[in-house]
């Protein structure tokens, strides 16, 4: 009986899907690339972009029927009002030197930041909720995300899609890093699992674990946001992107040469296309190919692009997927005709390095230096997140271009408070032509309570990436989308007035006191005590000695206490 | 009550017979001490080495590193572009082989404006690679150091060691292991060069500002967590030594060191430390002698709180380091090559590479007379615990001595009568055990103090002066401490005819100056032990016997002992000793004139080490140890104690 009822139960309700879709058809779209781009310094830089725009109001509702949209996501959205979401999780440091800027940048553990639509209420209640969720969604410890650790930063973060409202208020943005946080397969599998195609099909088929993480950076991203429907700008649309950044270190890969295919860097050759994708391209940049060492693709690129971008011209090779007849599996090789030889590195505009300076445990300070190799001055906002177990002090704040002290034009600080929320300064500098800048700031070390320490508690604790923004001028070794697209297409021939870069620096590690939490400690402590307890009897009896006190008090106490006892008496009388 | 203020409280019978026998107990307390000591170069007084530490795993995996024939090339490419450059460092070679390798390499340059002299400048440049952790974010670094010396150099060349490293640094390129970055660096003027690198690793200055400039770095890789410092002398290597001892005395975690045993002889390298190997006796008396012989050199290396090798200046920054010294090999037998070093190297960077936490385990505090043997500081502090003592015990009983006093030599007061009348104050208003004045003794300590303090800060304007009037640094430097030094020894002129003072005022002195020398040495040990150790030796017996005495000839050889261990008269003795026995077979004269350059030179670099690297064997010894000597010099020119005096009479 049972199991008939629920037949027909399951029935009626897919009936009831078939006749929703059919009624509001689902506008959705979703597109599959494969960036590959070889880096001066012989490295492999692979970014993966998976894009689903949904033609659908940003709505509570609207995430409860998905089609290409992962649902699971979806709710989340839906149920905590974001506004925006990002997430990145990140292993290895981008080294911004060497290698230029990626499409995405992010600090090495993992990063969440998120906008909260208007109508929140209790904000900092909802993003630890939200935080919670992601963690189950994504196995990442984002459930140790609150206000102890979360900024709101005025400057830094701009919402990436449209906004309903003119001004933007920070108070609803959230920001937050996990610097310890260590990126693993676990992240990789419920993250392949929000595609539509999961990894059975399409270019997600190349990530396999084994290979991603033999990689000398690696970052899965997941990035939600409204965007325009069309070119007025009158409907929503909800975009989520899902990019995977790996750069491979040929020398590491090991085979005595500069060589690459796809089946050499992510261990298989590629089936075929998604079936539900609209679009499904790999984009080899063929740019260096013309500078640096020369290499031949197999098979010859069926198109080849040029653009034009900010003064910077690159060339890509484009496979369409869909049109290739895939027999078997595909495979895309990089032959160099000369062996390896290492050329000059010219770095990217702006670039930062950061560092723990003096030593002991009393005293340090936090140095942050900007590069800036452009001909012109530069406008950059400096975010420093310094978690609250590290007091610093704002005097101490100095700033110095090329040896001379330079006046931030704005400044923002929120000083810390133990146990409740991170120190946030916020910087607006002006970055004089070709200088280095130094940000320093000074801070002391402090005893924490002895349950606040991490397991492994000499490792070492964790401070956060700084993040450095600014609008460049010019689009050398940039390769981001521009804000009005949604795909690695976009960024073809996308000149604008500024291309905006975060960069992340390093993460920092520092040696705060940390007791021994060995046996012999307990013993030294306990011991400790005892000396400690029995110093005064011991100080007492060896420097003072006994003597019979006087009864005869002085004249001055005696009185009082007898005006005091007649006081008394008195009261108990009257009672 | 009140064991030290009530007179009476000291009748006891345990403290009659400690004050009655408290020199003979102080001395067998000192020979007790020194005898444990001795005793604990035994290998049934002290314990066998262990990995504390967990993950460091050592030789875990098999040795991978074949690029000892790279090695070679490296080696003889290396020897020509050396002898290109005989008093530099062949940078651009150096350069070009680890861009080649695509690593992050930087140079660093530095200057030292010199402390002594007139404006002197002088350069260096150290070189380095990092080569950059597939594995993490460049939050962690271990380092790999080589100091890099010229042909012209006086000390012998470490070529091999460079060409080992860029080996290395080629095979460690390949590897997808490394989660710590590795630095690669080559350093020049000794440990000038290290100093100066670790300052602008660390932007701070450690010695005085403005001597070591340590100029600016571009890159850097995180924490550092340990240093390898590499000195290998040949390609063929007879054995390799470990060394241990850093600056101001301190050492590496043991861990460390056991690291580096356990893998040389893993890979069936000869190991030594101290230069000796452990020995195989079946005498028992004649293991002691050799272990014995291992702790006493790694006592007078570290004593000297000055780092035997680049490895010494990691220390202070919470980086444990070590320095592995290779030897030519000599007779037959045969010689460790690059391969097997190599494969060394590569298991000490792996298992540091393991570590998961800094070096915190095991021992930082330890004494080793053997490569795998160790006394720890809970077995070696008893000892100095028991010398010092007797210096406490000796004020103890001074000070008892001088409570019972009032009632016995009561004749002799009267006789002082004169002088308390001259000085009202301090009579007899605290009571009859406190009948005596402390400012003399105040006077005294605070004077001979300042003094030390004015000859601490005086090095730069003696050298200056010097220099105007044409003198070398070293001369005038020397000569100027002779002479203020010299002109110190009147002090006890002006302190004892100071009026007012009693004889209980110089024995309050005699206390404070050995509560002083036992504070003194054992706050030493807690950073130096071994410093503390041999100075306890040498002063302890004689500050114990340093109460004034009525006998002439007693009082005199009293003071030529006490003048033979003045400092300034110690550093020249001990190097005249030094120089006889590196010298044997020179004429007595010119072994003379020799040892007094080597005396008037050791003063000079004890003087700009402290200026530089913030060594404290100086500073201590002027600003303390000096006053503290002369305290004990004004107490022996006191007037004797009344009950001595009658006893002698």
């Amino acid at each position: 009986m049972m199991v008939v009822l629920h037949t027909i139960f399951s029935g009626l309700l897919c009936l009831q899907c078939i006749s929703s879709v059919i009624c509001t058809p689902q506008k959705d779209y979703f597109d599959e690339e494969l960036l590959l781009k070889p880096l001066p310094s012989g490295h492999v830089y692979a970014y993966f972009q998976f894009t689903t725009l949904w033609d659908v109001d940003f709505e509570a509702t609207s995430f409860q029927h998905c089609h290409l949209f992962p649902r699971a996501l979806g709710e989340i959205v839906g149920r905590y009002n974001v506004q925006e979401l990002h997430i990145s999780l990140t292993e290895g440091l981008w080294r911004h030197e060497t290698w230029g800027y990626p499409v995405h940048d992010a600090a090495p553990g993992a990063e969440l930041w998120a906008w909260f639509k208007e109508s929140t209420k209790n904000i900092d209640k909802t993003w630890k909720e939200l935080a919670g969720a992601l963690s189950g969604l994504l196995c990442v410890s984002f459930n140790f995300v609150d206000a102890s650790n979360s900024l709101n930063p005025e400057f830094t973060f701009r919402p990436a899609g449209i906004v309903s409202s003119g001004a933007v208020n920070s108070s609803y943005l959230r920001y937050s890093t996990l610097p310890r946080e260590i990126v693993c397969t676990e992240n990789l599998t419920p993250w392949k699992k929000l595609l539509p195609c999961d990894a059975k099909k399409g270019l997600s088929t190349l990530l396999n674990a084994g290979h991603i993480h033999n990689t000398n950076y690696h970052s899965l991203g997941l990035h939600l946001r409204p965007v325009c429907r069309d070119t007025t700008c009158s409907q929503m649309s909800v975009e989520l992107r899902q990019t995977v950044s790996l750069v491979y270190d040929m020398v590491i890969l090991g085979t005595g040469n500069q060589d690459w295919s796809i089946k050499k860097l992510f261990g298989i050759g590629l089936s075929g296309a998604c079936p539900l994708a609209t679009m499904s391209n790999i984009y080899i940049d063929i740019a260096l190919n013309e500078t640096g060492a020369h290499f031949q693709l197999t098979p010859t690129p069926p198109a080849v692009i040029t653009s034009t971008r900010g003064g910077h011209k690159s060339k890509f090779a484009v496979y369409d997927i869909k049109a290739l007849d895939i027999d078997g599996m595909f495979n895309i090789a990089a032959v160099y005709s000369s062996s390896r030889v290492y050329g000059v590195n010219i770095p990217p505009v702006l670039f930062a390095n950061r560092y723990i300076i003096g030593y002991g445990q009393e005293r340090g300070g936090i140095v942050t230096k900007l590069h800036n190799g452009h001909w012109q001055a530069l406008d950059v906002v400096y975010l420093e997140n310094i978690p609250w177990f590290i007091p610093l002090y704002l005097h101490t704040l100095k700033i110095v271009a090329n040896g001379k002290e330079i006046k931030p034009l704005l400044k923002r600080f929120i000083p810390g408070k133990a146990r409740a929320r991170p120190y946030y300064l916020e910087v607006a500098l002006r970055l004089p032509a070709r200088s280095i800048t130094e940000i320093s700031l000074e801070f002391d070390y402090v005893f924490l309570k002895w349950q606040e320490y991490p397991p492994d508690a000499n490792h070492g604790f964790y401070i956060g990436a700084a993040v450095i923004t600014s609008l460049l001028p010019v689009g050398r070794n940039y390769t981001g989308l521009p804000q009005d697209g949604s795909t690695i297409t976009s960024s073809f021939n996308a000149s604008r007035d500024g291309y905006l870069v975060q960069l992340r620096t390093e993460t920092l590690i520092i040696t705060m006191p940390t007791p021994d939490f060995s046996m012999p400690y307990n013993v030294i402590c306990l011991t400790c005590t005892v000396i400690a307890l029995a110093f005064g009897p011991l100080h007492n009896i060896t420097t003072k000695r006994l003597r019979l006190k006087n009864k005869e008090q002085n004249y001055v106490i005696r009185w009082f206490k007898s005006k005091l006892t007649r006081s008394s008496e008195m009261k108990e009388k009257q009672s | 009550m009140g064991l030290l203020t009530d007179p009476g409280a000291g009748s006891g019978k345990f403290t009659q017979l400690l004050v009655a026998s408290h020199n003979k107990l102080c001395v067998v307390l000192y020979i007790g001490g020194i005898i444990w000591f001795m005793i604990l170069a035994h290998e049934h007084f002290n314990a066998g080495t262990y990995f504390s530490e967990n993950a460091l795993l050592p030789g875990l995996v098999k040795g991978e590193f074949d690029e000892d024939a790279v090695a070679k090339v490296y080696q003889s490419e290396l020897f020509d572009e050396a002898a290109r450059y005989p008093d530099g460092i062949p940078f651009s070679w150096l350069l070009a082989k680890f861009r080649q390798l695509n690593l992050d390499t930087y140079t660093h340059n530095f200057t030292l404006n010199s402390p002594l002299g007139l404006g002197m400048k002088y350069t260096g440049k150290n070189i380095y690679a990092i080569l950059r952790a597939p594995r993490s974010s460049s939050t962690e670094a271990l380092v790999l150091s080589v100091p890099y010396r010229p042909p012209s150099s006086v000390h012998p060349g470490t070529v091999p060691s460079v060409a080992i490293m860029l080996a290395l640094a080629k095979f460690f390129r390949r590897q997808k292991y490394w989660s710590k970055d590795v630095i690669f660096l080559v350093t020049e003027h000794e440990q000038l060069g290290v100093q100066a690198w670790l300052e602008a690793y660390h932007k701070t200055t450690c010695g005085r500002s403005g001597v070591l400039e340590h100029g600016d770095m571009m890159g850097r890789g995180g924490a550092i967590q340990a240093a390898i410092n590499l000195e290998l002398h040949a390609e063929k290597i007879g054995y390799i030594d470990v060394k241990i001892e850093g600056l101001n005395g301190q050492l590496p975690n043991l861990d460390l060191v056991n690291l580096v045993h356990r893998l040389c002889s893993k890979e069936g390298v000869r190991h030594t430390f101290k230069n000796r190997e452990n020995s195989n006796y079946r005498d028992i008396y004649k293991e002691w002698l050799h272990s014995f012989k291992i702790l006493m050199a790694m006592v007078t290396t570290q004593a000297t709180g000055v780092p035997n090798g680049n490895h010494g200046l990691f220390h202070r920054f919470g980086i444990e380091a070590v320095t592995l010294e290779g030897f030519e090999k000599k007779g037959r037998g045969s010689p460790t090559l690059y391969f097997q070093i190599g494969r060394v190297l590569e298991g000490l960077f792996r298992s540091l590479n393991n570590l998961l936490e800094r070096f915190h385990q095991s021992y930082f505090f330890y004494l080793l007379p053997a490569t795998d043997r160790f006394i720890s500081i809970g077995m070696y502090m008893p000892p100095l615990g028991l010398l010092c003592s007797a210096l406490i015990i000796k004020a103890f009983a001074l000070w008892h001595k001088m409570q019972e006093d009032p009632n016995k030599a009561e004749p002799a007061e009267e006789e002082e009568a004169e002088e308390i009348k001259r000085a009202p104050s301090h009579s007899e208003k605290k009571g009859s055990s406190n009948h005596f004045s402390l400012v003399p003794v105040g006077m005294t300590v605070l004077l001979t103090h300042a003094l030390g303090i004015a000859l601490l800060s005086s090095p730069q304007m003696l050298g200056s002066q010097g220099l105007e009037y044409g003198f070398s640094t070293d001369t005038s430097i020397y000569v100027g401490y002779l002479v203020m030094t010299l002109s110190m020894l009147f002090i006890p002129l002006f302190a004892c005819r100071n009026g007012g003072a009693k004889v209980e005022s110089w024995t309050i002195l005699n206390i404070v100056a050995l509560l002083e020398l036992a504070t003194l040495l054992l706050c030493t040990s807690m950073q130096n032990f071994s410093l503390a150790l041999l100075s306890a030796v040498l002063y302890i017996l004689p500050s114990l016997w340093m109460v004034p005495t009525q006998s002439r000839v007693l009082g005199t050889l009293q003071k030529v002992v006490w003048l033979l261990l003045h400092p300034l008269c110690l550093l020249t003795l001990i190097v005249m000793i030094y120089t006889a026995l590196s010298f044997p077979d020179e004429p007595i004269l010119e072994l003379l004139e020799k040892g007094l350059i080597a005396t008037r030179q050791a003063l000079v670099y004890a003087v700009v080490d402290s200026y530089v690297y913030a060594n404290w064997v100086f500073p201590v010894a002027t600003a303390i140890l000096l006053p503290n000597w002369l305290l004990f010099w004004v107490v022996l020119h006191s007037r004797p104690h009344q009950e001595d005096l009658k006893t002698e009479k």
